[in-house]
């Protein structure tokens, strides 16, 4: 009785990992559905019935679309490259021990992480700086992120302190040891944590929300939001429908990173592993 | 020169100089912490100095005036202000427990998979909608919750006989469901990731204690008892703790489920202020809403210091920040 009972186990254990699999994908693959079938009533339908690309070329044909997508793009890649640069420099510097004002640093950075300004102090303050409505303020803000920064501390902590030694001895400037040394060994906390910001960049809504009122310098999170809440939907044409086309547009903010997804997993898990390791 | 004038002067003197000498010689590294410094400095520090308007009339346009307390009377009068503050605690606490409960469970079945490739093909799905923005999660289940024949879950309730096709759910635009669907999707977007921290916890125990136990009689359900479920605690402790101190912080995800029609369930500190500053309509009072994001950090504050008072405790000595 009790032999029988340990070799059902991993069925059904394997069965209900395939039922919250599909519990998962199928809110994503009804998106998938919805978006190339023509026939209004979806309802419960897991297959299109009748199959056609007006909702995309809906999506496409509409010329405000590719602003948006440009600046997504840019702002990923520009913010990436300096979120990167503020956290390797900044941790660099914080596994500086001896460095006179290195703990004053730390604490700077960590007492943001307690106490903060607030919503709209914050708001103030770029507004009189002028940064509110310009590009620069969803570029530069998220690039600062202390927690990420803390952990590629954790990471450079595990390089050899004898490696900086012999780098020093050896003439290398602080500079030259950081890219000599310090980031040829960090390749993996630079993919994982490259990564969480270039998510967090793609994904970036609630800046755009707070800081930019100018419709031209949108990205496409909110371009989508406009067109799932109604105000901006693209005219649908060649029998497409409403639902259509808002379908097509998740699926066109989304592909990008379902693509790559499958090979980038990895990196975001040692990401989180990173911090977990010092358990 | 100038060092023999110093080693000359007063020994005081002379650690001065050689702290001088040290900064000296760290010149390239304070170069480097600049740029940091500044970001520090304009997204962080000038705003805290913005909060001396939480004591003002501010509207941008005239000069702020002082008014001492008069917000924070006049957001302690306000039911709007309580009902936000109570929507903050009890949706952020609650999805907090829901979702590392949920986690808790699939790690612990996740981690009796024996084949390595399906466990990494459902590592692999169940990752995936951490990454989608709330904008697109919020996207997909307004159309999938939707109340007429196109939403796929009221379809489904009305076919297999839970609803008649007239009495379908508005799960985001009805006060009485709102919440649950809020959890609902939470559980769907957070839970695999959460599992990430729960699985490399796992990964680290010694399986000489499973060969043990199976030695002494222990059966599945026995090893997942009193093996898993153990080498767990520590891991769940931190992970309510480090987000314990985030709940205040709630914003996006409310911020884009909800509608008018739900606010008094789901309106949190932060889209309350959002509200206030931006949507009231009225020429915006920046010191008022300033006040109660005053309160709001204030209260944050607090509660990032018990957690990390509770984290050293618990993680020998390790604090949050």
């Amino acid at each position: 009785m009790k032999k029988k009972k340990i070799e059902i186990f991993p069925i059904v254990n394997g069965l209900i990992f395939i039922i919250v699999s599909l519990i998962i994908i199928v809110p994503m693959w009804k998106v998938i559905v919805d978006s190339f079938d023509l026939k209004s009533a979806y309802g419960m339908k897991l297959w299109p019935e009748q199959i056609g690309l007006a909702g995309y070329t809906s999506v496409f044909r509409n010329p405000t679309l590719y602003h948006p997508l440009i600046i997504s793009f840019v702002t990923t890649i520009a913010g990436t490259f300096l979120a990167l640069t503020l956290s390797t420099f900044g941790a660099y510097v914080l596994i500086q021990w001896e460095m006179p004002g290195r703990n004053f640093f730390a604490n700077m950075l960590l007492f943001t992480m307690i106490f903060q300004g607030g919503m709209i102090p914050t708001y103030l303050v770029l507004k009189s700086l002028h940064l509110t409505n310009t590009i620069w303020v969803v570029i530069l803000f998220p690039a600062l992120n202390v927690y990420n920064l803390v952990l590629m501390r954790n990471f450079f902590e595990g390089i050899p302190v004898s490696l900086f030694e012999s780098a020093t001895l050896d003439g290398c400037s602080p500079m030259q040891t950081f890219i000599r040394i310090v980031l040829p060994m960090s390749k993996a906390a630079l993919a994982s944590i490259g990564l969480m910001f270039a998510v967090t960049y793609w994904n970036d809504y609630t800046h755009y929300k707070l800081y930019i009122t100018d419709s031209n310098l949108y990205n496409f999170q909110m371009k989508l939001r406009s067109i799932i809440m109604g105000s901006d939907l693209p005219q649908a044409n060649n029998g497409a429908t409403e639902n259509t086309v808002k379908n097509a547009a998740i699926i066109v903010v989304i592909i990008p990173f379902m693509i790559a997804y499958p090979f980038l997993q990895k990196y975001f898990v040692k990401g989180v592993n990173i911090g977990a390791v010092k358990e | 020169m100038k060092n023999n004038k110093n080693q000359s002067a007063v020994s005081n003197n002379g650690s001065r100089s050689r702290l001088a000498a040290k900064i000296y010689k760290y010149r390239g590294f304070y170069l480097m912490f600049l740029p940091v410094f500044i970001f520090a400095v304009i997204f962080f520090y000038l705003p805290m100095l913005g909060i001396r308007f939480a004591f003002t009339d501010y509207n941008g346009i005239k000069e702020a005036t002082f008014v001492g307390l008069k917000h924070f009377q006049k957001m302690f009068s306000m039911p709007n202000f309580w009902s936000a503050f109570t929507n903050t605690l009890v949706i952020s606490v609650v999805k907090l427990f829901l979702t590392t409960a949920a986690a808790v469970v699939v790690s612990i079945f996740l981690n009796e998979i024996i084949n390595i490739h399906f466990k990494k093909v459902v590592q692999t799905i169940i990752y995936l909608p951490h990454f989608m923005s709330w904008v697109v999660t919020a996207s997909v289940f307004s159309l999938i919750m939707a109340p007429t024949a196109q939403g796929l879950v009221n379809t489904f309730l009305v076919n297999t006989g839970v609803l008649t096709s007239d009495s379908m759910i508005y799960f985001l635009g009805d006060s009485k469901w709102w919440r649950f669907t809020y959890y609902l999707i939470n559980i769907w977007k957070e839970t695999g990731w959460q599992t990430v921290i729960f699985m490399a916890t796992l990964a680290g125990i010694n399986t000489e204690l499973y060969e043990a136990a199976a030695i002494d009689g222990a059966g599945r359900w026995g090893k997942m008892r009193y093996i898993t479920f153990p080498a767990l605690q520590n891991t769940i402790l931190t992970v309510i703790i480090l987000n314990l101190a985030k709940v205040m912080n709630l914003f996006e995800s409310a911020f884009v489920l909800q509608n008018d029609a739900v606010l008094d369930v789901s309106n949190v500190l932060e889209t309350y202020i959002y509200y206030q500053t931006f949507n009231s309509g009225a020429i915006p009072n920046y010191g008022y809403t300033t006040a109660v994001g005053l309160f709001k950090s204030l209260v944050g504050c607090v509660l990032v210091l018990i957690c990390n008072n509770l984290s050293k405790k618990i993680r020998e000595g390790r604090g949050i920040v």
